[in-house]
């Protein structure tokens, strides 16, 4: 086990003495740090380290030696004598004199309000930023496409159908799943709440136009913005650490080309089928619910939903995704190809993602409603 | 030879799946020594490494630290990764002081005091301190992972390709950092490497892996001695020629 650190200050001959003991390494140090530092001031020209009963050395030990010496008023240029038999002190002590290099530089940190105001700052500036860019990216992205449109041989179709598969197939189950529960959340409000004014046969109609408006399409978006997003975000953000992006862009290849566009066609093509999707099966939860609780059967329940819902309900719902579809691929896109070097960039680049994701579906959303309301559509 | 010994290896076997990379592979390497580890690519340096410090586990065998085991103790070691492997959310101080952090109790002033010293003895000064990863070099890289591989003052020190990725000049300081870190240090250093350069500067020993097995081991010159196949090319190549005149010349 290791030994107690310990010293021993004399200072009665010609010559001060100071004798060390035990194991002087990382681990034991951290005791003698206070009281090495009144032993250095009374060190002198001339001192003397004693290590025959030193036991086990490291360089930490040599360095807090040195620096007692360092610190004595003969400065910097103290040299130490040794007197005793170690193994490995004399070579330390002399590795670590040798290898200091001065005090080390102070952090640049600014504190207290100024620091505040600062960050305050340079947050806001990055937003504004962020949002010139993103605009700008968007930009890139449409001309890009539309070359890509005038000269469809080059589209990759392989990795859209790629995408399509892992983004969009994949999502389907939980996109359905999710609606469905929506539906009948609403469905149940409407026969509690409407059935208190008599007018409980018009949760079909709160079902079907809530549903077909605005929540099946909000629904698939935020789903997409939580699992799509992180997954493009990550995988593009990743390429881009471990410069396979660099290595395509010397290769002639535009990532733009290769990674955004493939992803923001098949991301166009899959969000409004999985919205159709969100809709169909939101709807079913509604009639699941209707039936049940009011007793509307499936046949009335569809035969009121014709009469009574006209179809631009269903559009009014149905535009917004292809949308959502493009201002979800395109940020993420965007984030992504932003990683820089480190882990921590590509956590936050990810985190980014997802939250404007999720902040523009309902920004969107919000315009788009009142935009269709005002148009009495 | 009744040298300490610092890593014993015996009769290791690596698989994997139906691949053998390891086929009863013994080796000794003694304390205080720089054994520098050559052998074609694939031939399971890097394994091997990964397998003594503890990373992987190999299918058969056994490898011991008789020097460490008689006293009872695990022995203690430093690993450089090849790319560095440094923490890209920390500062280079804040990397070498991490094992530090860890493992001991110093107060946090003396702590970075060390951190820089074990920075500067592996050759980086005060103004790369608060620089992150990614804002230095390739070769400032390996080596502010040098200095976190010995911020506890290891016995055994790791090199995995230490100077693969640097110009001629920086190899050439970094081996001799090495080699003096190694020397004033005390340490016992087992380094992977593909550089003849670096095996003659530095090394006092080389270890040749071959079809998984250690086929020679020794000084350069008693390996060269009897060398066939693939050590007699590795050694008496255009490169290898070079090396050796560099290293009688020099």
């Amino acid at each position: 086990m290791a030994a107690t650190a310990a010293f021993d200050f004399r200072d009665d001959d010609r010559a001060p003495v100071l004798a060390l003991s035990g194991d002087w390494t990382v681990d034991t140090i951290s005791a003698l740090e206070s009281d090495l530092a009144e032993v250095s001031e009374k060190l002198k020209e001339g001192s003397v380290v004693d290590v025959g009963e030193l036991g086990r050395f490291d360089v930490a030990g040599a360095y807090l030696i040195d620096r007692t010496f360092r610190d004595s008023p003969a400065g910097d240029k103290a040299r130490i004598a040794i007197r005793g038999e170690h193994a490995n002190a004399m070579r330390l002590l002399q590795a670590a004199r040798k290898s200091y290099a001065g005090p080390a530089a102070p952090v640049r940190q600014t504190q207290g309000i100024k620091g505040f105001v600062e960050a305050v700052g340079r947050a806001m500036a990055s937003v504004g930023e962020e949002i010139i860019e993103l605009i700008g990216f968007f930009g890139e992205t449409l001309v890009t496409m539309a070359a890509l449109i005038a000269n469809p041989r080059r589209l990759r179709m392989v990795s859209i159908v790629n995408v399509m598969e892992k983004a969009g197939l994949n999502a389907l189950p939980i996109v359905m799943l999710l609606s469905f529960f929506i539906g009948m959340v609403i469905s149940y409000l409407g026969a509690r709440i409407l059935g208190d004014f008599g007018a409980s046969v018009f949760t079909v109609e709160l079902v079907a136009f809530s549903m077909l408006r605005e929540f099946a399409v909000v629904v698939t978006g935020v789903i997409l913005a939580g699992r799509t997003n992180s997954a493009f975000t990550a995988e593009i953000g990743a390429m881009k650490m471990r410069q396979e992006i660099d290595a395509m862009r010397v290769m002639g290849i535009k990532p733009m080309e290769a990674l955004v566009v493939p992803r923001v066609i098949a991301m166009l093509i899959m969000t409004p089928i999985l919205t159709f999707a969100a809709m169909m099966s939101g709807i079913f939860g509604g009639l699941i619910v209707a039936w049940g609780e009011l007793g509307v059967s499936p046949a009335m329940f569809f035969s009121r939903i014709s009469e009574t819902v006209p179809s631009q309900h269903f559009w009014v719902g149905f535009v917004k995704a292809p949308v959502f579809a493009i201002t979800l691929a395109v940020i993420a896109c965007k984030q992504g190809l932003s990683v820089g070097g480190d882990v921590g960039s590509l956590g936050s680049r990810v985190t980014t993602s997802v939250v404007q994701a999720i902040f523009m579906i309902l920004l969107l959303d919000a315009i788009f409603a009142l935009w269709f309301l005002e148009m009495n559509w | 030879m009744s040298e300490n010994i610092a890593i014993r290896v015996r009769g290791l076997v690596t698989r994997f799946g139906t691949q053998t990379v390891h086929e009863g592979l013994d080796l000794d390497v003694r304390k205080g020594e720089i054994l520098g580890v050559v052998g074609p690519s694939g031939t399971g340096k890097s394994v091997l490494l990964r397998e003594i410090v503890g990373l992987d586990e190999a299918t058969e065998g056994e490898i011991t630290f008789p020097e460490a085991d008689a006293e009872g103790r695990a022995p203690t070691m430093g690993v450089m990764f090849q790319d560095g492997a440094l923490f890209s959310n920390l500062t280079v101080l804040e990397n070498v002081e991490a094992p530090l952090r860890e493992h001991t109790r110093v107060s946090r002033a003396l702590r970075e005091e060390i951190a820089g010293l074990k920075l500067a003895m592996a050759g980086l000064g005060p103004d790369s301190h608060h620089k992150r990863p990614a804002q230095i070099s390739g070769g400032m890289r390996k080596r502010a992972s040098v200095a976190r591989a010995i911020a506890l003052d290891p016995e055994l020190l790791f090199l995995d390709e230490p100077t693969a990725g640097l110009d001629p000049i920086a190899a050439e300081n970094f081996d001799r950092m090495t080699e003096e870190l190694a020397r004033s240090l005390g340490l016992t250093v087992f380094l992977v490497t593909h550089d003849l350069d670096t095996l003659h500067a530095i090394c006092d020993r080389v270890a040749v892996l071959f079809k998984g097995k250690v086929v020679s081991i020794g000084t350069i010159p008693e390996i060269t001695a009897n060398a066939e196949g693939w050590v007699k090319e590795y050694f008496s190549g255009p490169r290898g020629r070079a090396a050796t005149r560099g290293a009688a010349g020099g």
